[in-house]
């Protein structure tokens, strides 16, 4: 019973006595600092933590508030998905038509017109680029039955072999008020298109699908003149038939030096103001003419149809008003489907003069086109081609007889821009007229 | 003097054969090619009907066809330019248009009214 106690007794004398730990000054001052070091990092990273935190939070609410941009520029972008979907099916469907509010558009201005641009190579000329002609007709409609038309020509030319640089010219080709009266008078006041055959008035710029104008409408007929004209159609039967009709009052041609020579024929000009401030015709008396015309269509055959018309015209011309100017135009023109045109005219006119005596003129000419589309052939390229020739022939009365025989084509880009070419044998009596040209010519209708 | 000697013959000959062939083959190519007349538009022809055996000797009137805008444009639109489409223009662009047009062309008013009409109907603007 005291042996465990004895043991106990035995183990406390044998294991060496624990005595308190002594520790140095240097020792405790080495384990203070080493705690104040403890201390101060302890500090220093709850500061950072600190710090650490605030910088966590600035980054949780910029967060937040990109989150929410984020949000807003999402809802944008669904808007306009949608609103473009939208319109795309709105464009998708025609557009429901609104009612014309005449008060809107009473008054109305538009411009129309044709452009042309050349190049030419001449027999003994050299080959050249040249602006042919920007020619703009202005429009404007003072309501159901007022319209006013102006048609200006734009060139530009050398001033070489005299001068250098170039000058333009601005000319204004017609400019008339017409009245429609009623569906068969129409009244045409001003400065007109004259109705001596159908070229002046429809066969100008684009719509001649020749460059050159025929050589017989260009030196014997003024394509203009300065009065008043009734004209209008009057159907004849419910199949398209037309009788048209034009009767017209001008000044007439004039006298380019006051004479009455034969070579002082003015076709153009004698507009009623005299270059010294009068008003007054160059001669005497106004001239006056018409054209009769009937335009018969195919019986339900549409672009089948043949027009055929008279017009004449007869007016002094010199300053004395002691010469007759007169002058007679036969035309027609044939359709046969959308494919082939015949058309042409003769022209002869007549005139006295002081030192020549009567002089009489003539010419005509003769075109036909024959669009390939007719041909119904599969080749790329040859729906758009038309075929064309032309004979022209003009006598002047002075001595000097032309005549031309021209071959061409047009390449139809759309509808009113036409690549045209053509190539032309001329004989003439008149040495400086070449003996062949090629003209190129892109024509555009607007 | 200037003298005016004229192309060689055979020049002209040759010049002349071909605007005659040109002439002739497009007329062949066009009447050969031209659609008879449906049976509609002969039924609107001014001849009269012909009569069954037996019927009344009373032959009814014919039916006249009145030309419409559209029939109207295909005939004065294309005689002096080639056809522009309905959607080149505004409806108000096209009655500025048909009145200098109806002016140019010598249109009766009426015919001008329909085809006006036309164009404004396909204008789509």
């Amino acid at each position: 019973m005291f042996g465990p106690g004895i043991a106990v007794a035995t183990l406390l004398v044998a294991l060496p006595s624990v005595s308190p730990a002594e520790v140095s000054d240097a020792d405790f001052n080495a384990l203070k600092e080493a705690v104040q070091k403890l201390s101060e990092q302890v500090q220093s990273l709850k500061q950072t933590n600190q710090l650490v935190q605030q910088a966590h939070e600035k980054d949780q609410v910029q967060i937040r508030q990109l989150q929410e941009q984020l949000a807003e520029t999402q809802e944008l972008a669904t808007n306009a998905v949608q609103k473009s979907e939208a319109a795309a099916q709105a464009a998708a469907q025609p557009m429901p038509r609104v009612p014309i509010d005449e008060a809107t558009v009473n008054h109305n201005f538009q411009m129309l017109g044709d452009a042309e641009f050349q190049y030419v190579n001449a027999d003994h000329q050299n080959g050249a680029f040249l602006l042919a002609d920007f020619a703009p007709i202005f429009l404007y409609r003072g309501g159901d039955h007022i319209l006013f038309e102006a048609g200006f020509d734009t060139t530009i030319a050398n001033n070489a072999p005299n001068g250098s640089d170039y000058n333009t010219t601005f000319n204004l080709s017609f400019a008339q008020l017409d009245y429609v009266m009623n569906d068969y008078l129409t009244l045409c006041v001003g400065d007109m298109l004259l109705p001596l055959g159908t070229y002046s008035e429809r066969g100008a710029g684009w719509l001649n699908k020749i460059p050159d104008d025929p050589l017989a409408v260009d030196a014997l007929l003024p394509g203009s003149g300065v009065g008043a004209q009734v004209r209008g159609a009057v159907p004849m039967g419910d199949a398209g038939k037309l009788f048209n009709y034009s009767l017209y009052c001008v000044n007439g041609p004039g006298s380019a030096d006051g004479t009455g020579d034969a070579g002082a024929l003015d076709l153009g000009g004698n507009v009623g103001l005299r270059s010294d401030g009068v008003v007054a015709n160059l001669h005497n008396s106004p001239g006056g003419g018409g054209r009769l015309a009937v335009f018969l269509p195919f019986p339900y055959q549409p672009r089948y149809d043949l027009e055929l018309g008279v017009s004449a015209e007869a007016s002094q011309w010199d300053n004395a008003g002691n010469h007759l100017w007169m002058a007679g135009v036969l035309d027609a023109s044939l359709h046969l489907g959308p494919n082939l045109e015949v058309k042409g005219e003769y022209i002869a006119t007549r005139y006295g003069s002081d030192d020549l005596g009567t002089i009489n003129q003539r010419g005509w000419w003769l075109q036909a086109g024959y669009k390939l589309a007719g041909l119904h052939l599969d080749w790329p390229g040859i729906n758009n081609l038309e075929v064309l020739g032309r004979y022209d022939s003009l006598q002047d009365g002075l001595g000097t007889t032309t005549e031309r025989y021209t071959v061409g084509c047009v390449y139809y880009v759309t509808t009113a821009l036409l690549l045209e070419g053509d190539y032309e044998f001329i004989n003439s009596s008149d040495p400086t007229q070449p003996s062949n040209q090629l003209i190129l010519q892109v024509s555009y209708g607007f | 003097m200037n003298t005016f000697k004229p192309l060689p013959a055979c020049v002209q000959i040759t010049f002349a054969a071909l605007v005659a062939a040109l002439t002739a083959g497009g007329l062949t190519l066009t009447v050969c090619s031209a659609e008879p007349l449906s049976d509609s538009q002969a039924a609107n022809t001014n001849s009269a009907p012909a009569q069954t055996p037996g019927a009344t000797n009373t032959v009814p009137s014919a039916v006249k066809h009145q030309l419409t805008g559209a029939e109207l444009y295909s005939i004065h639109c294309n005689r002096c330019h080639a056809e522009r489409y309905p959607t080149e223009r505004t409806a108000a662009n096209w009655k500025t248009i048909m009145l200098h047009m109806q002016v140019r062309a010598n249109i009766p008013g009426q015919q001008a009214r329909l085809i006006l009409q036309y164009l404004q109907e396909n204008s789509g603007r």
